[in-house]
Order: C-alpha cells, then structure tokens, then sequence
C-alpha cells in the first residue's frame, strides 16, 4: 500500500494535476477569504468554509479523474494486479494519495484564520471542528470519484460522470425542499425501493425467483411497518430517505461549531463503502 | 513447477481459451506459439494472476492462484506484451517502486538493481525519464521489471517485439541465460526463436493446443517426405528428364530461370529415402554440372503453418 501510495503522490507533481488542484483551490479559497473576513472585518472563519464547498464539484474530479484510467492506459495495472500486493492495499494506496493532495492544500489554508488571529480573538475550537468536517466531507467526495474513476478508461469520461454525480449532491439538497410528504407518496416510493433492490438482486444472480422474493419482503415489510409499528412511519418518507444520503445537510453541524459523532461516523463509513465498491468492482472486472 | 489444468476462458460468448492442459518443467524454457488472438496473452494473464479463468486450475510450485494468490505472485516474475512502465518515473525510481511493490525485502537492493540494470544493459539509461527511452530500451526495462526479485519463474510475451536484429540476439542470449536458473514461459510469433530458445513448444490456436513437442521432433514428425530444391546448369527438358529417371524421385517440378543457362528445380524424394547422392551421379554422368542443391527440412514456420490451419496433428 505504501509503495502505490508514494507513486501516487508523486504523480501528482510530477505531472499537472496536483498543481492544478492546489491552485484553484487556494484562489477560490483565497478569493473567499478576502470577501467573507479580510474585507468586511469578521472573524467568522467558519463561513469561509461553508461556503466554499462548492468548489468540490470543481476539483474533485481533477484530483480523482486519473487515478484507475492512468493505470489503465499505460498498463501499469498489469504490474500492479500481478504483484503479491492485495487490490484492497492498492485501492487504499490511491486513496489516500488523493486525501493527501486534499489535505496538504487544506493545510496551506490554515493560514487565513492564523492571519485573522493577528486582528482579534478567534473562535480556534469552533474553526478546528470546521476544518474536521471539511476534511471528512471532501474524502466522502474523493471517494465517489475514485469509485467512478474505476468504471471508465477515460479520463475525460471519468471527470464529467464524477462532476455529474457531485452536481447531484447539490441538487439533491434543492429537491429534497419540494418533494411531497404525504403518506401514500411515500408508501409508493417505498414500493419503487423494494422493487428496484428485487431487479438489482436479480441482475446480479440471474434467478428470477430471488429477485421476486427480495422485492415481495420488502413489499411486507412495507405492510407491516404501515400497520403494526407506525401509522406515520411513511409520512415525509421521501424527504427523510434524499436528506439521509445528503452530505452537505451533515456539514453544516460542523459549521456553526457543533462536533458530533454521528456525521463523522457517516461521513468515514460512506468513505469506506465507496472505497470497498471500488475494490469489488476492480475484483469482478478480473472474473469476467 | 507450472501446472495448467483443464483451464477454460470465456469473455461472454467468446471462447478464448478452450481446455488447456499442459505443465511446465523446473528450469525448462517453453515457447508458447500461436496466430494472433490464439489465446497466448489471455493464457499468461491467467497463470500469472491478472484476470482469473472461468474454469480450471493454475498451480505455480505447488500453489493454486485462487488459493494463495501472493505465494504465486512472489514467484513469478510477468513481462507482458505492452511493458507496464509508468512513464514520468526514471528507470531507477521506476524499479525501486516495483522492488516495493514486490515486496522483495532486500538489504542489498542497491547491489541487485545494479546486477539487473548489469544483465539487461540499461545502466547507462538509469537515470533517464521512461518516456524519453526508445521503444527497445522501454522493452528491456520491462524485462528488468520482471526480474525484479529474482522470482524462480518468468512468463515473458512477446520479449523481443520492436527490437532491432542486433536487440534481438542479445535478448534471446539472456533469456538462454536465464533458463539455467528459471523456469521460463515464452510466447512468440517470431519461430526461428523459439526454436533457438526453448527446449519445447506448445502450439496454440483458437484457444486449443495443437502441437506439443520438442522443435526437433515436431519437425521430424511433419516431415512425411524429403525435398529439394536444386539449380542445374542444363536445359530444363533434359534436366528433367534425368531426376525423373533417379529411383525414389517422386516428383519434379521445374521452377523456371532464375541465373542465366540454368534452371531451378524442386524435387520431392520417397520418404526415408536420401536422393542426394543418386541425383548428384545421375547429373554428373549427364555432364549437368549442380551449382546449388538445397533440402527443404520442414522449419518451425512450417508446422506452424500446418498445425494452425490445418489442426491435423495430434497433441502428444
């Protein structure tokens, strides 16, 4: 792991990307800074960070774009996938290449609230619970595109899906305020669920039976939720399923200085499971 | 040491590789021929981990790769067909990556990268960006690549594509060199080289074996009948007419003028029997004088020819 790790890194100043992704960042970064405290005189840090997040969408699938399509194209996979190295160590490795990237900018960052602390007193705890919660936010997302990345040989392909995905993020924020509450909306869209898990159980088996079985259980298990545990279970059923998946709703706790323990487990364990896809599909592509 | 048994390859419909069996001996060197898209690259992906067989077993010195994948990794060491070199490393940066990757725990790494730079001569270009070497260098070090750890086993395809002649010998030469302490799988088209470099030869195509055997023995099996090829200075009436009078001439053919007042022809001998020396007193009693005669053993090209579309010979 440590061995594709430091290649890793190191493919990122040796070629354009890194630069290209700690530039941006700090300029947009920067730009921020100066409106949100240097110009009007304000000490909230954390806002600077909240309303930078947007630059995700940007960067994200730079940083991530090449990660599995460089290997692909040169086929240093071969090297790799044929070394007594695990796939999980080299998934990991070019994980933690990108975080890294990620964190050394946001290192470069830490300036700003040091240049603020000349001027007055600064909220210090508040801005190093922001800083958590920005850097677990942008691993979830360094996360997707790894996962994406990994499903194409392009690298242009890998960047637009990756932008896209983010995009949906962002939108499923907006959806989410005018989508409807009522209870038979939500009952329907808990059937769609059900059926959606019984064709994907069905695709990945090939038996029908299975997949018609998965979507009757979840087809009583919708019934009896309704009628035996509670009556107003489905009730705004939709928002509460979009607002589950939404990362941004969970960073805006670290913003105004709250360090809990739920968003940070959520945002580590939607890490983990994106890094765990990326290793099963990489694992399934070598079966078929 | 390599045991392949029964391994069959689909991608979807296609059927890649289609029931192989056969077994690699320690320190043989084993060409591995074939057409294009016969199915030699899929086989070495296989044997060396990359993509997994849809059915069948690989053991490499006893060890299954479903079963103890890292045991068979450490122990081969793959130069595939496109050498996986990242290209914005120097050869030397490039080798310490894989050295890691091998996790080959040396305390003397230094002294063995330079006896592997030594051996594929590349220590001039060591500190040279990949990108820039030309496309032999780039090959060597994909050779070195695989030497990395000096694994007891070595799958090479296709080592010497896109060298130049001299390239080429001195490749083949280390690959012999190499065979007295490896176990070495070698893929080609190119026949002459397997035949100078391999001990035994597996013929395949479309997936199948066609032909298994020493070069020697797989030529003497295919050759049902002797052949020459002569060039008489005679006119080509009476040249023909005195072979055709030889005992055990089956055939003559004429094949034209190539050299001022002679003429070239082919002939074909009974099988088992030598017509040299009957053709040579014949000629010379005619007063014909032969300035050229030539056999036609079947070479390696041939029987690849042969077994590749006609699929006639039987596997051994």
């Amino acid at each position: 792991m440590l061995a594709v790790f430091k290649r890793e890194l190191r493919a990122y100043f040796t070629s354009s990307t890194g630069f290209i992704f700690m530039g941006f960042f700090l300029l947009l970064s920067g730009f921020f800074f100066a409106m949100t405290n240097l110009f009007p005189a304000s000490p909230d840090y954390n806002a600077v960070l909240g309303s930078i997040t947007f630059i995700f969408l940007i960067v994200v699938p730079i940083l991530t774009m090449r990660l599995m399509p460089d290997d692909k194209r040169q086929r240093t996979d071969q090297l790799l996938f044929t070394s007594p190295t695990s796939l999980t160590g080299i998934v990991l490795g070019k994980y933690f290449a990108a975080v890294s990237v990620f964190v050394l900018t946001l290192l470069i960052t830490c300036i700003y609230p040091i240049i603020l602390s000349f001027f007055g007193n600064l909220a210090t705890w508040e801005i190093v619970g922001g800083y958590i919660g920005f850097l677990l936010l942008g691993s979830a997302f360094i996360s997707i595109g790894l996962f994406i990345s990994t499903l194409t040989e392009n690298q242009v392909i890998a960047a637009v899906i990756t932008f896209s995905a983010l995009l949906f993020m962002w939108i499923l924020d907006w959806v989410t305020q005018g989508l409807p509450t009522d209870k038979t909306s939500g009952i329907i869209f808990a059937g769609i669920i059900a059926l959606a898990l019984g064709a994907f159980v069905y695709f990945n088996t090939r038996n029908i039976y299975v997949g018609v079985a998965t979507t009757l259980v979840g087809a009583i298990i919708i019934v009896l939720t309704y009628f035996l545990a509670d009556k107003y279970f489905f009730d705004g059923f939709i928002v509460r399923v979009f607002e589950w998946f939404s990362l941004l709703k969970r960073y805006e706790e670290f913003q105004i200085g709250i360090l809990s323990l739920s968003p940070i487990v959520y945002y580590i364990t939607f890490s983990a499971a994106f890094v765990f896809l990326t290793i099963r599909v990489l694992e399934k592509r070598r079966w078929s | 040491m390599i045991e392949i048994k029964n391994v069959t390859k689909r991608f979807g419909q296609h059927l890649a590789v289609d029931n192989l069996n056969f077994t690699v001996n320690e320190g043989e060197i084993l060409g591995f021929l074939g057409p294009n898209g016969a199915g030699k690259s899929t086989t070495m992906n296989i044997i060396t981990g990359y993509i997994s067989a849809t059915e069948g077993t690989v053991t490499v010195d006893g060890y299954d790769i479903l079963d103890n994948p890292e045991e068979v990794k450490k122990r081969i060491g793959y130069m595939p067909e496109f050498p996986p070199l990242y290209l914005d490393m120097t050869v030397r940066e490039y080798l310490n990556f894989v050295f890691e990757i091998k996790k080959v725990d040396l305390k003397n790494r230094k002294q063995e990268m330079d006896r592997i730079l030594e051996l594929v001569r590349i220590t001039d270009v060591r500190d040279r960006l990949i990108k820039n070497l030309s496309k032999g260098y780039k090959q060597r070090v994909g050779l070195a690549q695989a030497l990395v750890g000096n694994p007891p086993v070595l799958i090479l395809d296709e080592p010497t594509v896109g060298l130049d002649p001299k390239q080429i010998i001195e490749i083949r030469n280390l690959i012999k060199q190499l065979g007295r302490k490896h176990t070495i799988i070698l893929s080609s088209h190119i026949l002459p080289e397997v035949s100078a470099v391999c001990q035994r030869v597996v013929i395949i195509n479309k997936g199948r074996i066609v032909a298994s055997d020493t070069p020697e023995n797989l030529s003497k099996r295919l050759g049902e009948s002797s052949k020459l090829t002569l060039r008489i200075a005679a006119p080509e009436r009476q040249a023909v007419k005195v072979l055709r009078d030889v005992a055990g001439i089956k055939y003559v053919e004429a094949q034209g003028v190539r050299e001022p007042d002679t003429i070239d022809v082919w002939i074909e001998a009974e099988k088992d029997i030598d017509v040299r020396r009957p053709v040579f007193n014949a000629l010379s009693r005619a007063g014909y004088p032969i300035l050229q005669m030539k056999s036609m053993d079947l070479t390696l090209e041939d029987i690849f020819l042969q077994v590749t579309t006609q699929e006639k010979v039987e596997v051994s």
